[in-house]
This record gives C-alpha cells, sequence and structure tokens, in this order.
C-alpha cells in the first residue's frame, strides 16, 4: 500500500518535473507558427510559418524590423569553437598531469575549478576594469574569448580527469614495453581510449560558450554576441520571430547531441573489451 | 668476465615518504634462463620486475642488460618486453592489430611485418582469430595474444608479471607447460613473478625467494624445496614443522638442535656457529608414522610422540595433524596405500620419526 502511495506520488513529481522541463520548449514551438498579425501569445491567429521567413527576411514590407542575428550568430559560433579547441587542450593536458600526485597538485586543481565557481558578472566587470587599465581593447575574441576559456576549462578538465581516473595505465605501459615511444604511445593507444571523454569535454565547452552571457556582456565590447544580441532584442519589443528562432538553435543543439551521440556509441562499442579486462584482473 | 642477460647490483627502491619496497637486490641471470620471483603480496617482486622493465626509477644500484648500464634509459628504449597479469590488450585493435603494434611503430616494411605476425600467430593458434576484437575472446586466447604481442618484437628479456594469475586452475596448467616449451625453443631469458610456488617451482631454472623487500634465498627449485636456508623459506615453501631450539652442535656432517621433543639431527643449509640458536624444518613427506606400542622404549633419533588430532585424505595423499602436546602440531603426509595406517583414527597414540639427511636446520628467525 505504502509502497503503491509512493510509486505514484513520484510519477507525479516526475510529471511536473517534465511540465517544468519542456513545458518553456513546447509553448515557444507552438507559438512560432503564429501568423503575421499575432503576438508572442496565445491565442494563435493563423498557422503559418511567417516568422521563419522573417527571420530570413523574406517578409518585404514587414513592420517588424528584421532580428539583428546574423552576424552574432557566426561570431558566437566561432568564440565556440575556439574555446572548445583550447580549453578541451587544456583539459586534456592537465588531466593527463593530475594522474600523478604533483608538488602543490592541490592549489593547482582549486585554481582551475575556481574559473567556474566565480559569478559571471563579478569576473566579467573585473576583466572589463582590468582591460582599461592596460588599455587593451575589449572584443570578443580576446577579452571574452579568454574568459570563455577560464570557464570552460574547469569543465572539460573534470570530464578528463574522471576519465583518466579509471584508465588503466598498464595498456600504456604495454605499448612503451614494445618499444614505442610516450609520443606515439599517446597518439596510438591513450587517446583513441580517452575519446569519448575528449568528446564529452568538447561539447560541454562548446555549449557553455555558446550561450554565455555575463561574463561577455562586459568583454566583447562593440561587437556583439548572440545572446546579447537576443537579449538587446528584448529590449524593444517582443515579437514570435525570437520564437522561431529558439526553435531552429534548439534544433541545432539537438543535431549537435545527435552527431556527439554517433560517435560516443562508436567510441564506447571498441572499447568494451577494456572494461572486459579489467573485470577479469 | 662472463657476460649476463641480466644483473642487478646491489637496487634498492625507496619511496619518497620513507618506505623501502626492495633493498640490497643482487641477482645475475644467465642468456636462456627462466628465473621466478616468488614471495607474498607486497615483497616487493613485481617493484622489482617493474625496474627491470623500466616502469620504476631505483633509488640506488645498477641493472645492466647485456653489461650495458640501464638503470637510467627509459622503458621503450631497453630490450625487454613485459606481459601483464590483466594481458593489458589495446581494445580498440583487433588481434593482428595488437600483436603487430610493436613493429608496426617501429616502422618495420608491411611485407616483413606481415610476415612475423603471421608466423606468431601461427605458433600461438591465432591465426583463425586474426580479425576478431579481443573483447569477444577467452582468457586463454587473450593471454596468448599478450604473449605474442610481447615475443614479437624479439625481446632480450621478457618479464612476466603474474601472468597466469587471472586464468582459471586448468588453464593455468595448459598455458603454464606452453610457457615452459616456448622459452626452451626461443631460449629467451624469462623473469616471471609469481605468488604460486607450484608454479615457481614447475617453471624456473631458479628461484627467488622474496619478504619484506628482501631476497631470502636464491636457489634451483629441488634445492629450495630440500634445503631452505632461512624460517620464511621453510614456512612459504612446501609442507614443513618447524621445531624451535637451541645449543646447536656438530657431528660430522650432522648437526643438531635442543628442542622442547628431544634432539633433533639433520643438516645445516647456511653456515652456522655452534651453541647458536636454531630451527629444525622437518617435511612433512619425510616423516614417517607409526602405530605407538606402550611398551616401546622412545630411542629411535628424530622420533616424536603425540596423538592424531586431524586426518584426511586427498587422492593418493593421506594428511596426518599429529599433536606433540604444548601447542605444538607436525603435519605428516603418507601414501593412502598403507592400509595399516589409514586405519589410524583420531586421539590414537603414535610416533613419527625422520631420517636426519631430509631434515634441515636454519638460523632461528
Amino acid at each position: 500500500m505504502e509502497a503503491r502511495a509512493l510509486k505514484s506520488a513520484l510519477g507525479v513529481y516526475c510529471g511536473v518535473f517534465l511540465l517544468f522541463l519542456y513545458g518553456p520548449m513546447v509553448i515557444l514551438a507552438i507559438l512560432s507558427f503564429q501568423g503575421p498579425n499575432g503576438g508572442p501569445q496565445f491565442p494563435i491567429v493563423q498557422w503559418s510559418t511567417y516568422w521563419y521567413r522573417h527571420l530570413l527576411e523574406l517578409t518585404p514590407g514587414s513592420r517588424v524590423s528584421y532580428l539583428p542575428v546574423g552576424d552574432s550568430l557566426l561570431r558566437s559560433l566561432a568564440l565556440a569553437v575556439m574555446t572548445t579547441i583550447v580549453s578541451t587542450v587544456l583539459g586534456v593536458i592537465t588531466g593527463e598531469a593530475f594522474r600523478t600526485r604533483f608538488k602543490g597538485s592541490g592549489p593547482v586543481f582549486y585554481l582551475i575549478i575556481l574559473g567556474m565557481m566565480v559569478p559571471g558578472v563579478l569576473v566579467g566587470l573585473g576583466m572589463a576594469l582590468v582591460a582599461n587599465m592596460i588599455g587593451i581593447d575589449r572584443t570578443w575574441w580576446g577579452t571574452a574569448f579568454v574568459l570563455h576559456v577560464v570557464y570552460t576549462y574547469p569543465f572539460a578538465f573534470l570530464v578528463m580527469l574522471a576519465i583518466f581516473n579509471r584508465f588503466d595505465r598498464s595498456v600504456e605501459e604495454a605499448s612503451l614495453s614494445l618499444g614505442v615511444s610516450p609520443a606515439q604511445t599517446f597518439r596510438r593507444v591513450t587517446f583513441p581510449m580517452i575519446f569519448p571523454g575528449v568528446l564529452s569535454a568538447m561539447l560541454f565547452a562548446f555549449t557553455l560558450s555558446y550561450d554565455e552571457f555575463a561574463r561577455t556582456l562586459f568583454t566583447s565590447g562593440r561587437e556583439l554576441t548572440l545572446p546579447l544580441a537576443i537579449y538587446g532584442t528584448f529590449s524593444v519589443e517582443i515579437y514570435p520571430n525570437i520564437f522561431a528562432f529558439g526553435v531552429l538553435t534548439t534544433l541545432f543543439s539537438f543535431t549537435l547531441l545527435g552527431i556527439y551521440a554517433l560517435l560516443m556509441l562508436r567510441a564506447v562499442s571498441r572499447q568494451r573489451s577494456f572494461k572486459g579486462q579489467e573485470e577479469e584482473a | 668476465m662472463t657476460i649476463h642477460d641480466l644483473e642487478l647490483i646491489d637496487v634498492c627502491k625507496t619511496y619518497p615518504d620513507g618506505t623501502t619496497a626492495v633493498s640490497d637486490f643482487n641477482l645475475q641471470v644467465e642468456p636462456g634462463e627462466f628465473v621466478a620471483f616468488l614471495g607474498p603480496s607486497g615483497c616487493g617482486k613485481t617493484t622489482t620486475l617493474r625496474m627491470i622493465a623500466g616502469f620504476e626509477s631505483i633509488s640506488s644500484g645498477r641493472i645492466m642488460i647485456k653489461s650495458k648500464d640501464v638503470s637510467n634509459i627509459p622503458p621503450e628504449r631497453r630490450p625487454t618486453s613485459m606481459i601483464f597479469q590483466n594481458y593489458a590488450l589495446f581494445p580498440h585493435m583487433n588481434v593482428r592489430e595488437n600483436i603487430g603494434f610493436g613493429l608496426d611503430v617501429k616502422k618495420m616494411p608491411a611485407a616483413e611485418r606481415d610476415r612475423k605476425v603471421d608466423r606468431i600467430m601461427d605458433m600461438f593458434g591465432l591465426s583463425e582469430l586474426a580479425e576478431r576484437k579481443v573483447d569477444r575472446l577467452s582468457g586463454g586466447q587473450r593471454q596468448r595474444i599478450a604473449l605474442a604481442r610481447g615475443l614479437v618484437v624479439e625481446p632480450q628479456i621478457l618479464l612476466l608479471d603474474e601472468p597466469l594469475g587471472a586464468l582459471d586452475a586448468n588453464l593455468r596448467r595448459v598455458i603454464q607447460n606452453e610457457l615452459k616449451l616456448l622459452q626452451r625453443e626461443l631460449g629467451i631469458t624469462f623473469v616471471f613473478v609469481t605468488h604460486a610456488q607450484s608454479e615457481a617451482l614447475g617453471l624456473s631454472d631458479r628461484i627467488v625467494v622474496m619478504n619484506s623487500g628482501r631476497i631470502e634465498q636464491i636457489s634451483r627449485p629441488h634445492e629450495l624445496y630440500t634445503r631452505p636456508r632461512t624460517a620464511f623459506v621453510a614456512h612459504f615453501i612446501g609442507s614443513n614443522t618447524t621445531l624451535a631450539g637451541s645449543d646447536l652442535a656438530f657431528e660430522g656432517e650432522n648437526a643438531s638442535v635442543q628442542t622442547a621433543f628431544g634432539r633433533m639431527t639433520g643438516r645445516c643449509s647456511t653456515p652456522m656457529a655452534a651453541g647458536a640458536q636454531a630451527m629444525a624444518v622437518i617435511p612433512a613427506e619425510a616423516m614417517r608414522i607409526s602405530a605407538a606400542s606402550p611398551k616401546a622404549v622412545p630411542t629411535g633419533q628424530n622420533q616424536l610422540h603425540g596423538r592424531i588430532h586431524m586426518r584426511h585424505a586427498v587422492g593418493s595423499i593421506g594428511h596426518f595433524k599429529i599433536d606433540l602436546g604444548g601447542g605444538h602440531v607436525v603435519d605428516v603426509e603418507t601414501s593412502t596405500d598403507n592400509k595399516h595406517l589409514m586405519a589410524l583414527t583420531v586421539g590414537d597414540a603414535v610416533s613419527v620419526d625422520c631420517p636426519p639427511e631430509r631434515i634441515t636446520i636454519v638460523p632461528a628467525s
């Protein structure tokens, strides 16, 4: 009896959780198909793909100005790619370094983790002040990029730390013992085996950088990234074109996740034997 | 001067926190020899093997391979190859890629590489599995792949770290025999780490018994079994009863020591001074057991009296535990063919004796 009550309570909880998780996205998606004369709320005046065409600037004579996202989208993508590369490389290198305890590894660990702990607004503001003091321009590819790396690097590092933590060192030793150099061992043995972790680290770095707001706000200068540009349009008036844009970016994210899942599946099926070996040992 | 395949000179390993893993390790291994490091876990045998391979640095001393000091040479440039207990196969490669990996990276021409890989796969009966993934294979197959992978690069010394540890008992016997044949065929020096005395006794030309980071004894298997030199070896190898005593005395080739159960006479395995504290080591299978008749006067040499405390038989061997009183129990093994002995039951008074040439006197621990 009690177990059944608990079960239904958990069911309700789960339902509410899903509602709050997907509700906003579903509402947004529905409203993105609003007609040209509808507003950013229910009821739907007329079903149409007008606002998607509006995004692509295919609706001449619209009373609503086009969403100024083209350049900022490219900027955001470029910034996210740059951040992903640098943070993942740093994360893998430091993850490798932390496989053996070294003098000062404790403080260094917390120093790295600090980057994701400190409030973004503060670091952003601080960076703006530092840039002013030493007289460098604030740009998305300069000051903002540095902060994106500082922010995403700890995530990549933690992922790699977890991967290396359950990595069987004897596989690398076996390679060395066959006369293979450490560099070749890393390239031919270690890297293929940690690849799923590297993918996860890349995904973290990319998504965190792609919609980072607070740190970018103070440091990107005049050229805005996508989240800043979208926020900028809110201060005028909200039209359903933003919803259409939201749907498209969500689809883009899902595509990324799909690619990630596929690559992961391939890597993991290659990896299975590794676990088998561990279990038997 | 003879050239040793492997020579360890005063090798010590001390960790930064001050603990000593290995101290004063001295060993010379001849070409083609099969040497086993035997000892309980934590005795430093694996650490020593890893120092030879180059995975652990040495704190002092020298390691020479073919008279060349390799102490400061990284593992990939030593002419050694190591086989790991968990096989350490590359999970992202198939059987052929695993075995060919060492040659592949050395930029060997593809034709020559393939020829070598094919030959060794054939030798290990792996040809059928060439394109299989290593995760779908059994423990014995993986073990063979690991051996093939380690041998195809033609090392001067093959280092094996408990290579049979992860296999079940039957497979262990099979692979054990294969290893022995393989080593004889290839003539490569093998250094083998194990905690199982049967493996060490059955496989190797010489055994290095280690305890707490030190060498206890280096001997051929038969000598190790029959003439232990320390109390530790006596306890670790075979199934021996030890009786502590004092007042060591010599008479001809025999030595005797006064124990709580009379004087025990045997042979010394290592030089000792007369009058010293010593220990008599009595092998379980060297003792003769007989029913004690109440009238008999105990006059025989090396005779002990007691009651049967426990008895059981495993196959052709009967195991007896004889209680001598005062908490001393001797283990005796006899053949179950002796109907007379097998008729004895728990509580019966018996006497056991052992010829002096089978008893070894070692220094007191």
